[in-house]
Formats: C-alpha cells, structure tokens, sequence
C-alpha cells in the first residue's frame, strides 16, 4: 500500500465549458494515476492548467474512468519514466518494476519512492510508462528475475505463519525466536 | 551442505499463511526477490492463481516440469503426470500435518483414548525391555 | 345494599367480608389509610436456558465443587435450570446430584439415557430436610468428632435403581467406565482454549 493507497488508472476527459461564442471547445484526454476518481479529476485540473490556458472553475468534466489491466494474469516487466521533486531541486528518472498490472507497478514506485527519497505522493508525476521486453531491461535487477530460468534457495527468512504467532507478533518484547532457516 | 528447495518455475510449495493456508500450489513465474505468482491448480488444490510473497509460503521438495506461465490445464495435467498429490500425501511432512490436524479434532473421550492405548504400548515395550536385558 | 364497597375508606376485602353476612355496611372502618402493597415490577425469572451442548446423555466435566474434574452423564435439565448429573455413583463417586450449568464443560460424548427413569426426581427431591438431632450450642462447642453425613435410604435406593440403568448403557461402549471412573485434569502444553471436547 502506497501512501496514498493502491493506486488505479484513470482515463479523464474535460474541456472548457461551452460558451456562446465557443459552444463546442477542444476536449482533452489524459491518463492519470490515482487511489481515487476524485483525486484522478483534482491531478486533471493541475496538469492541464500547466499546459493549457484551463482551469477547473471554467471548465468541465466529460468523463472520469478507471482503466483496467487486460491481462492481469502474467508478470510483465513495467518500464516507467517519472518526475519528482526532492528537498533540493526536480528530477527525472527511470524505473523497472515486474508485476501482474501497470498499476501494482504504480503502486510499487510509489512506494519505493517513498523508501528511497522520501518523496510524497504529490512530488511525483509520471511521464511515460511501458511494458518492456526483457532483452530491452536496463536495470539489473529486474533482469535477474526476467531471465528465461530462474533458481534461487530462500535460507534465511522469517515465516508468515509463525509471524501469527501470538509470541511474535502482537507485542513489543516476544520470548521465542524466530525460526529463519530454512533448506 | 547445499540447498536442495529452490524457488524455480515447477516447484511446489505449501502455503503457510493467509485463507489458504495449508493448501498446496505451484510456482508459476517468479516477480522478484519478494514474490513469486503461484497456481494451484485450481481444481485440484483450491489455490487460485496469485501473487504471494516469499514469507507466506514453504518450499517443499516436489517439482513438476511445466513453463513458465503454465495455463492451468498445463499445469493440472503436469500435476497428474508427476502424481504430485501422492507424492505429497506419502512424504512424512504431510503425514506430520495430517497427525497434527487429527490430533486437534480429538474429543474429550477420544483423547482418553489415546491415552490409554499409548499406556498399552508403552507397557508392551517395558515388558520386551525387561526380558532382554535379562 | 348488598355488596356495597366503598373504595379507599375500607379495606376491601374486610368490607366485602363483613357487608353480604348481615346487609349493613362494614363496622370496622379503619382509622388510618392502609397502606397497598406497591405494584411489583419485578420480573419473574425463568429458568435459564440449558445451552444446547447439553442434552440428556451427554458427558459433562464439572468444574467447581468437591467433586470436580469428574466426568459425569448429565440426566435431564431440571425446572429451575439445574442439571441432574449421575456419576454413576459406582464409578467414580458422584451422586444423583444437581450442578448449575455454567461449572460444566459439555463433551461431544452422549450416551443414550432413554431407558434411564428419571421422571421422580425433580427439584422438590433435593429439598433440605430438617435434622431431628440438630446440634445445641453446647454440642457444638464440645469437641467431639463431627458426626458423618446421614444418606436417606430413599436416596440410596434411587441412586441404585437410576444406576443400573445407567451402567447398562456405559457398559456397552469399550472404555466409556474407565473414562467416566478419570478424572479431567491440564497438562503441561494443554491448551483449553484451543482444545475440542
């Protein structure tokens, strides 16, 4: 979960509302990832006013929907580029993620954004995204799990059944360790 | 002393954790150092396809040879041909679970007697101890 | 004037009493307000419902009293919500006794219990009997040995009759007595919470 909570993809389209000397003005539509349709039309409003002369107080919504993945079924490697402003200045980057939906990726970024730079929600806009092949990977780690066989051991992690634990998991001092080996 | 479970596509893992747990599944494709996407299949095992993290599984020794993103009925019928469900039900780790899920069903009087075959047994065995040491 | 009730100056009941013998109204006539009795919103309890674990036949494990940790077979659920429970007195000591419901852990294990009778005894059975020896002050300060509870032979015939009937049914189930005659304790690594009874 992001800060902002799972993120979804949204397809708006608005415009300038019709007056009588413009009755049918230009429509715009733009892809825009957010947790929610209201925040989807609130981020419309903001990048359209950066590039056209619009605001929401004289324009309007035509339509707001959520996209959705066609194949969620299979992993893809997601490539995106993004904008984001950290405490001293703006910067673009690239980044691979691999999940079932370009919006898990989203969510992935998001959250990962957080980790690494501290970067909120709201300092970050994406650019572009793509699925990419993976012989056109950039970063490597991606590429280890993109690759055609994969094998790997899990020695040494801690158990989610015994995370349930009572022992474990709901107080500040436990008397058991963890069991983290494994073969 | 080397490893002898990997996370590859084919093997098969118990899940530990979640509405699932306790059921069995395959390794499908793997999404990164975190989680893997897993199957069923879905009509042998209950296990649907998903994403799971690694922390909520167990790597059991079973492997069946299948692609990566095995359709289900790829899946299913490589699942018939390793005769992994067998396979699972002979190994001592699902003998141990099926022991310990029997075990807390017991009633009251069930329990009692457990406890007086377990008398028996262990009569029987100080028995046979005693006449070879003499 | 035949009847005649003059509300709130008489009582009515002396008024009533005392006008139809002679045709003359009351000549007891109170000086005072007789105070009625308020009208009591008190509810009436019924018997508490026996929870549906518990039926006849099943095996209860009692929880307080001096005789728990025992296994007994409940019998019936009495009017005011007790159980009668039966040992059998021959197998591990409990009498016909009644226990409340709440110091009883219920079993999954039922006995079939319809051939035992048990129709007689109800909740005016149990009732306290006054002793034809009590002890006077001076008896009990002297420093005898108490003296031992007195059984009634009615009692003991019942507690015969009911177990025999019972122990045919025990009886017929492999290691039912033995588990009857056991007591219920905790071991170590026993979980109550988690445990199926």
């Amino acid at each position: 979960m992001t800060v902002a909570g799972e993120m979804r993809q949204y397809q708006v389209v608005g415009r300038k509302a019709a007056t009588d000397e413009n009755p049918n003005p230009e429509a715009y539509r733009m892809i825009i990832f957010a947790p929610n349709p209201t925040t989807a039309k609130s981020k419309f409003w903001y990048f359209m006013r950066q590039f056209r002369k619009m605001k929401k107080t004289t324009g309007e919504i035509l339509d707001c929907v959520e996209l959705t993945e066609k194949n969620s079924r299979t992993v893809k490697n997601y490539g995106i580029w993004l904008r984001y402003d950290s405490r001293s200045g703006t910067h673009n980057m690239y980044r691979e993620y691999r999940d079932l939906k370009l919006t898990g990726a989203i969510s992935q970024l998001y959250d990962e954004m957080a980790g690494r730079h501290r970067t909120r929600p709201r300092s970050i806009q994406i650019i572009r995204t793509a699925t990419v092949a993976p012989k056109d990977l950039k970063r490597p780690n991606g590429m280890q799990f993109a690759q055609a066989k994969v094998k790997f051991p899990l020695p040494h992690r801690v158990d989610s059944a015994k995370r349930g634990q009572k022992a474990l998991s709901d107080r500040t001092f436990s008397t058991v360790r963890p069991t983290t080996m494994f073969n | 002393m080397g490893f002898s479970r990997y996370v590859e596509v084919g093997r098969i893992v118990l899940i530990s954790y979640g509405p699932n747990a306790g059921s069995l599944a395959t390794v499908i494709d793997i999404v990164d150092q975190n989680k893997c996407l897993i199957d069923g299949p879905e009509e042998i095992t209950g296990v649907s396809r998903q994403v799971i993290p690694y922390r909520r599984i167990a790597l059991t020794d079973l492997t069946v040879k299948i692609q990566r993103n095995a359709r289900a009925k790829q899946l299913k019928s490589a699942w018939k041909e390793g005769d992994v469900q067998a396979k699972w039900e002979g190994s001592s780790w699902a003998k141990k679970l099926e022991a310990k899920k029997k075990r807390s069903g017991l009633s009251d009087f069930d329990r009692f007697k457990v406890m007086v075959a377990k008398q028996q047994k262990s009569r029987i065995i100080a028995k046979k101890m005693k006449e070879l040491k003499a | 004037m035949v009847g005649v009730r003059v509300l709130g100056i008489t009582g009515p009941k002396k008024a009533a009493k005392a006008a139809p013998a002679t045709g003359k109204s009351a000549r007891y006539y109170p000086a005072d307000d007789i105070p009625r009795p308020k009208h009591s919103r008190a509810k009436k309890h019924n018997a508490p419902k026996v929870r549906a674990s518990i039926t006849p036949g099943t095996v209860c494990i009692l929880l307080s009293g001096r005789f728990r940790g025992k296994r007994v077979v409940c019998l019936k659920s009495l009017e005011s919500g007790l159980l009668l429970v039966s040992g059998p007195y021959k197998v591990n000591g409990v009498p016909l006794r009644r226990v409340n419901q709440r110091y009883v852990i219920a079993t999954s294990t039922k006995l079939d219990v319809s051939k035992v009778d048990v129709s007689k005894i109800n909740d005016a059975y149990f009732a306290r009997v006054e002793s034809a020896n009590k002890e006077g002050e001076e008896e009990f300060f002297a420093n005898d040995a108490p003296k031992p509870a007195i059984v009634s032979d009615q009692r003991k015939a019942d507690q015969k009759t009911v177990d025999a009937a019972l122990m045919k049914v025990v009886e017929s189930t492999p290691l039912l007595k033995n588990y009857l005659g056991s007591n219920f304790s905790l071991k170590k690594h026993d979980r109550p919470h988690k445990m199926v009874f």
